[in-house]
């Protein structure tokens, strides 16, 4: 038994590397999921004044005061309503709260401005006058109703002033470019423009009256400590009573936390709303990556592997490709902004945008520039991944299509791809993964904490490859890091590295799976 | 086509000939595949080649070259000038009036100078930035004019603005040198008369209507500070808040501006080790922090401004020292004149011509003339040097010197940067002000991802490797099926997501329980241990109940059971072993205010043990996969010759496996080096980014690979700075790039080896 404690030593390892990936994912898994779960509202009674305080429990915490040095144990409490009171967060001394409840009849709203508010409800006046009081039966169809007619005319407005009006905007822009460029006459563009600007002024008419409409039906509301607001209905784009739901209303309300996650552009520097720009951000990016480097990479392994004279040359060039995998994602990402941006996108530029200069057009960073990077970065995965795919094809297939006459590209059109495209794609899947997940390299070639179009959209020509562009990673660090109030940006942070982690990992687990497939399925096979 | 039916036994040769298509389409194939495959090679070894194009510049020396010359036709010139770009430079002579020389047309243009009748100019200097002739005058008046330039169509057109002359020191005496320093509301003009030196102090008085009047503030007769030396040579730093009075003693004296008193702070000798050098000429560079001086004999020295303790005096204050000693000149220097850009300058004697950067010490160029210069200027772009000769003609040199910050004693060398008060090796890249001095020093940044380095190997590799020794050697091989991918899959984990919950979730979370994590580290090996030995204790039927490959998932509640009783026991070890007495004299246990006490060095949240712990998920599963590879392909044969010889299993993986794979284990361990040095994105989250010097494991770091994600995107393009961020990418690449190759063919030898077993 001599060395026994030994190997259990060495089995240590191996619990503490698969427990800490284990944990790693559960506290990302519940964390996560608890941002989008409805809290429970506490309302707290204080005891050196009396004064009452209702909001959600963020965090427990002892610290030792630095100036006093005494323990110090505290709640930190989201109390919301930053209209009114200045700040959303609050620390409460744990010792101080004399009494605990939790009020049914509190309500949560999520508001267009100043974060969410926590209140009880006292009336609700219509647009025509009338003031229905919270205790009247009609109250909450009421206030549901104009909440619902609000979020409506919104969107209407959004639509007006970022569709129609920007088709506007882009077209004065488009006549002062023609107009530098030589291509109309200063006359013809003076005319042009007075059009657009009557144009203009009917399309933010429209938008003025649907503006003032907002501000017609008004919610009353008492805070916990006592105070009334009111605050026009169309800036509260839904109100819930969390205390009063029941396990499947929280779940139905989960479902539409994470429904408006997924399909929301964010609002207050990020911090609310959904990350939808940036999910499609990072899908596009990975997707146009992938197209590039794919054939690429295809056609390099099937070089090396089938075509190049297997010698000393080409074993320094695969070890050498094999190594770039290991160099790290920055030095891409410097090569990308050196390479692509300036010199390429420079050189276009130069060439076909020069009217616009010296604003670039692709002389800067955008989604094209971080496909490019990104797809030399995951070019030797691929490569790797096609020339062991190539390999594990038996000598005895190739040799026998040749025999039957095939030419050398037939027998791998025919044969040898076929039978290596699972390996081709599970390269192709582990290089999405690497690439959904790089930031480093991308915060130097184009992506932004807030980009105000998409990179593809309706508009002519649909592809918009300058374009910046969103990226989940970097939301994560942007919000995390660069954002003014670290706090209030946390359950966004969590949300989106939830959805990233659940992006990665469904990826590598699909290529994962497909390898073992392939594995079982030429387990038998002589090479 | 004929039918081959089974009774014609004649071959059909047509048969077998390949359709001109196919033939035609593989040999299409074949070209692009060759062409493509070569193409995509070629590109990613271009990668390499595009950065080191890219750095190439930083490592060249400043390119001069003769572009053209005009006739001035003057033999007396005193004061050479120029305007932003070399077009049209000026020459004083000492009378009344300033010649312009345009270089296109060759022609010269006389401008008159504003200076009163019946007297003439006894002195005169020259301030560069604005063009500024200070004039001495020979009734004991001292005043200025400015030079500046309209465009005029395509040409320029020269204007001479007077300013107003104040008399300085004794009246109706003439003036031997005169000195001017534009501080904004205040100047300060300081003049030589006779043997006396005399300054005074003019301030902008700001009424609440009109103009600001300038009105004299204070005069100052500072003969009697030079304790009876005789002066030789004043000058006043361009800002106007110093005057240095060089003396027949051979030493500068230095006055600085204190309130509205001008103040002797400093005598002292620049040459006193050379004892038969007589000071030559000394004058300030760009920034009026340091000072050139050249002796008689050639010594060309610079001195800094930087706080040293008062001889004789208590506490520190901002005097001249040493800083920097260039290469000799061939001798006594008759012209010098400092760039308006950065802290180069050009100096040289009367057929010698050098171009020399302070701050690196280094000569840029360097070259004889075939003519005796007379005067020199920069144009404010500094891509120029004008050079005067004696004869009266005007040569013009092309200077091309973008990056002269750079070079390697600039990335790599300990520098002494104005202001410091010693040589030091610093990052600083972008400053407030036009006159900051870059500090391009990559060796903190290169410290610092070594230090990253260290420390997340430091917590990776021990787990990385007894997790591969025993995943190799015990682990039956349908768990490790499921095992190592789910290892694998740790490396798959976004760098920024294992960064934000370093930054936001675990930094403050053992902010204030280190004495916990360190419990938590002795603890848990120490019950594996124990678990081991209680095993041993066991009888063999308990144990036959578990299968071999069991104990890691048996030690999942001691484990976790050392863990939370490590963290709660934490607080109690830190009451009892890291008490100080705080600010408030009160005995406080806090790790983090004991450490700094202790050690002196300080304690920061985000700091390296967090990155290191952090990292650890990033480095574990490459260490632990390319282990646990080379360990299973030990031969079994050798393991089960070993067993039947009477080995125990861990003699064994120690005698046997060990020793056999080392070579792989060490390849795993460069690699996981490369996969660390290289980490962004967690650096970059979960420490304060201070590019520091040491190794406290309590304190952040700059990495090289953070620094380029930081600055790259606020970095001009082509600048020294953007060259420098692509250097140090090149190092990461370089870095990487040998040490992965070396750990593969470390890895094919060993392949090699096992083929022959």
């Amino acid at each position: 038994m001599l060395g026994e404690p030994k190997i259990w030593l060495t089995a240590l390892g191996l619990t503490a590397g698969v427990g800490m990936i284990v944990f790693l994912l559960g506290l990302i898994l519940v964390n996560g999921v608890s941002v989008l779960w409805p809290k429970p509202v506490i309302q707290f009674k204080h005891a050196p004044d009396g004064a009452i305080l209702a909001g959600e429990l963020r965090k427990h915490q002892v610290r030792r005061d630095s100036a006093s040095g005494n323990i110090i144990e505290e709640h930190l409490v989201f109390i919301g309503n930053k209209d009114a009171t200045g700040s959303a967060f609050r620390y409460i001394d744990a010792h101080a709260i004399t009494e605990t409840t939790e009020p049914k009849d509190i309500l949560v709203a999520e508001r267009m401005e100043y974060g969410d508010s926590i209140f009880y409800p006292v009336s609700v006046k219509s647009p025509d006058g009338k003031v229905i009081p919270a205790t009247d039966a009609g109250f909450f169809p009421a206030l549901h109703g104009y909440i619902k007619e609000g979020n409506d005319r919104r969107s209407d407005i959004a639509d007006i002033e970022k569709n129609d009006i920007g088709e506007i905007n882009k077209r004065m822009t488009r006549l002062t470019l023609d107009e530098k460029g030589g291509r109309i006459t200063p006359e013809q563009s003076t005319a042009s423009r007075a059009e657009l600007q009557k144009e203009y002024e009917t399309l933010a008419a429209k938008a003025k009256a649907l503006r003032d409409q907002q501000h017609l039906a008004t919610l009353t509301y008492r805070l916990a400590d006592g105070t009334e607001r009111s605050q026009a209905v169309s800036e509260i784009i839904h109100v819930d009573a969390p205390n009063a739901l029941s396990w499947f209303g929280k779940l139905g309300l989960f479902l539409r936390n994470a429904w408006a996650l997924v399909s929301e552009e964010p609002r207050e520097a990020n911090t609310e709303g959904g990350i939808f720009p940036a999910i499609f951000g990072t899908f596009v990016m990975t997707i146009l990556m992938s197209a590039l480097v794919t054939p690429f990479g295809v056609i390099a392994a099937i070089y090396l592997r089938e075509y190049a004279k297997q010698g000393f040359l080409v074993r320094a060039v695969r070890i050498c490709v094999n190594n770039l995998a290991g160099v790290p994602s920055i030095v891409f990402g410097v090569f990308g902004v050196g390479f692509f941006v300036y010199l390429v996108g420079g050189t276009i530029d130069e060439w076909f945008f020069s009217d616009s200069l010296p604003t670039p057009t692709f002389g800067t960073g955008g989604i094209l520039w971080a496909s490019f990077t990104l797809a030399l970065l995951t070019l030797p995965v691929i490569i790797v991944a096609s020339e062991e795919a190539l390999t594990a094809v038996p000598r005895g297939v190739r040799e026998a299509a040749l025999a039957c006459g095939a030419s050398k590209w037939q027998s791998i059109q025919r044969i040898v791809l076929p039978s290596a495209l699972p390996g081709i794609l599970t390269g192709v899947i582990l290089s999405m993964a690497r690439g959904a997940g790089e930031v480093a390299p991308l915060m130097l070639v184009g992506v932004v904490k807030l980009a105000p179009s998409l990179p593809l959209d309706f508009e002519f020509p649909f592809v918009h490859a300058e374009r910046k562009f969103m990226h989940l990673g970097f939301h994560i660090y942007d919000l995390g890091f660069q954002s003014p109030d670290s706090e209030a940006a946390k359950p966004m942070v969590f949300a989106t590295t939830l959805l990233l982690i659940l992006l990665v990992l469904v990826l590598n687990l699909s290529a994962i799976l497909l390898r073992n497939h392939i594995r079982k399925k030429y387990a038998g096979g002589t090479f | 086509m004929p039918q081959a039916g089974p009774q014609s036994s004649k071959p059909v040769p047509e048969r077998f000939v390949a359709s001109r298509a196919t033939l035609r389409l593989d040999a299409l194939m074949s070209w692009v595949i060759r062409v493509g495959g070569i193409g995509v090679v070629v590109a990613v070894l271009g990668i390499l080649v595009f950065i080191l194009v890219e750095i190439l510049p930083l490592f060249a020396s400043a390119d001069v070259a003769q572009k053209d010359q005009a006739a001035v036709s003057t033999n007396t010139a005193k004061l050479l000038g120029s305007d932003e770009a070399a077009r049209m430079p000026f020459v004083f002579e000492g009378g009344r009036e300033l010649k312009f020389i345009d270089i296109a047309t060759k022609s010269v243009t006389t401008v008159p100078l504003p200076i009163p009748e019946g007297v003439q100019v006894t002195a005169s200097s020259l301030a560069a930035p604005k063009n500024r002739i200070t004039l001495g005058l020979s009734d004991g008046r001292i005043g200025s004019v400015r030079i500046g330039y309209s465009a005029d169509g395509s040409a320029l057109k020269p204007e001479v603005i007077a300013e107003e002359f104040q008399p300085i020191g004794t009246p109706g005496q003439p003036l031997s040198a005169a000195a001017f320093g534009d501080g904004g509301t205040s100047k300060l003009l300081a003049a030589i008369q006779g043997t006396s030196v005399h300054a005074i102090l003019i301030k902008e008085k700001r009424s609440l209507m009109g103009k600001a009047k300038p009105e004299v503030a204070g005069s100052f007769d500072l003969t009697p500070l030079l304790a009876g030396a005789k002066p030789t040579q004043l000058l006043s730093s361009a800002v106007g808040d110093s005057v240095l009075i060089l003396t027949d003693t051979q030493e500068i004296a230095y006055f600085a501006l204190e309130g509205s008193e001008l103040k002797l702070r400093q005598r002292f000798k620049p040459f006193a080790d050379l004892p038969d050098a007589a000071i030559a000429r000394a004058d300030y560079i760009f920034g009026d922090v340091s000072v050139v001086i050249s002796s008689s004999t050639g010594a060309n020295r610079v001195f800094s401004l930087y706080n040293q303790p008062i001889p004789g005096g208590q506490g520190e204050q901002r005097m001249f020292g040493e800083t920097k000693r260039f290469d000799d000149l061939p001798g006594a220097p008759t012209w010098f004149v400092a760039s308006q850009r950065n802290k180069s300058f050009a100096t040289g004697t009367a057929d010698f011509a050098s171009i020399r950067y302070s701050t690196t010490q280094t000569v840029r160029w360097e070259d004889t003339v075939p003519f005796s210069i007379a005067l020199a200027a920069l144009n404010g772009k500094n891509d120029h040097l004008l050079l005067l000769d004696t004869a009266g003609t005007l040569h013009r040199y092309a200077v091309n010197d973008p990056h002269p910050e750079a070079g390697a004693r600039a990335f790599f060398g300990k520098l002494w940067y104005e202001g410091a008060s010693k040589p030091d090796y610093s990052w600083q890249s972008t400053g407030g002000s036009d006159e900051f001095e870059p500090k391009l020093s990559l060796t903190p940044l290169i410290i610092g991802s070594l230090k990253g380095t260290f420390y997340a190997l430091l917590f990776a590799v021990p787990i990385a490797l007894l997790a591969a020794i025993y995943s190799a050697n015990f682990l039956p091989p349908h768990v490790k099926r499921v095992v190592k991918p789910a290892m694998e899959l740790m490396a798959s984990l976004p760098s920024v997501v294992l960064g934000f919950l370093a930054g936001l979730w675990l930094a403050p979370l053992v902010e204030d329980r280190v004495p916990s994590i360190i419990l938590v580290v002795l603890l848990t090996p120490l019950t594996a241990l124990l678990c081991g030995l209680i095993w041993t204790k066991l009888k063999p039927t308990t144990r036959s109940m578990f299968r071999t490959g069991s104990e890691w998932w048996l030690l999942i509640l001691p484990a976790l059971a050392a863990i939370v009783g490590g963290w709660m026991l934490g607080p109690w070890v830190e009451s009892w072993a890291f008490v100080v007495t705080d600010a408030t004299g009160k005995s406080v246990a806090d790790f983090r205010l004991w450490w700094p006490e202790v050690t002196g060095l300080p304690y920061d949240q985000r700091n390296s043990l967090v990155v290191g712990f952090i990292m650890g998920f990033a480095v574990i599963p490459v260490i632990f996969t390319i282990a646990d590879d080379a360990l299973s392909n030990v031969p079994t044969s050798l393991k089960a010759a070993a067993m039947a010889l009477g080995a125990t299993r861990w003699q064994v993986v120690r005698m046997v496996s060990l020793p056999i794979a080392s070579a792989g284990i060490f390849s795993a361990l460069m690699i996981g080096f490369g996969r660390a040095v290289g980490e962004t994105m967690i650096v970059v989250m979960a420490t304060g980014n201070t590019p520091i010097m040491d190794f406290n494991i309590f304190s952040g770091m700059r990495t090289l690979s953070a620094n380029i994600a930081v600055e790259l995107p606020e970095a001009a393009v082509h600048s020294t700075h953007y060259r420098a961020l692509f250097l140090g990418a090149l190092l990461l690449f370089a870095l990487t790039f040998v040490l992965n190759t070396a750990a593969e063919l470390l890895r094919q030898r060993l392949r090699e080896k096992f083929k022959v077993i």
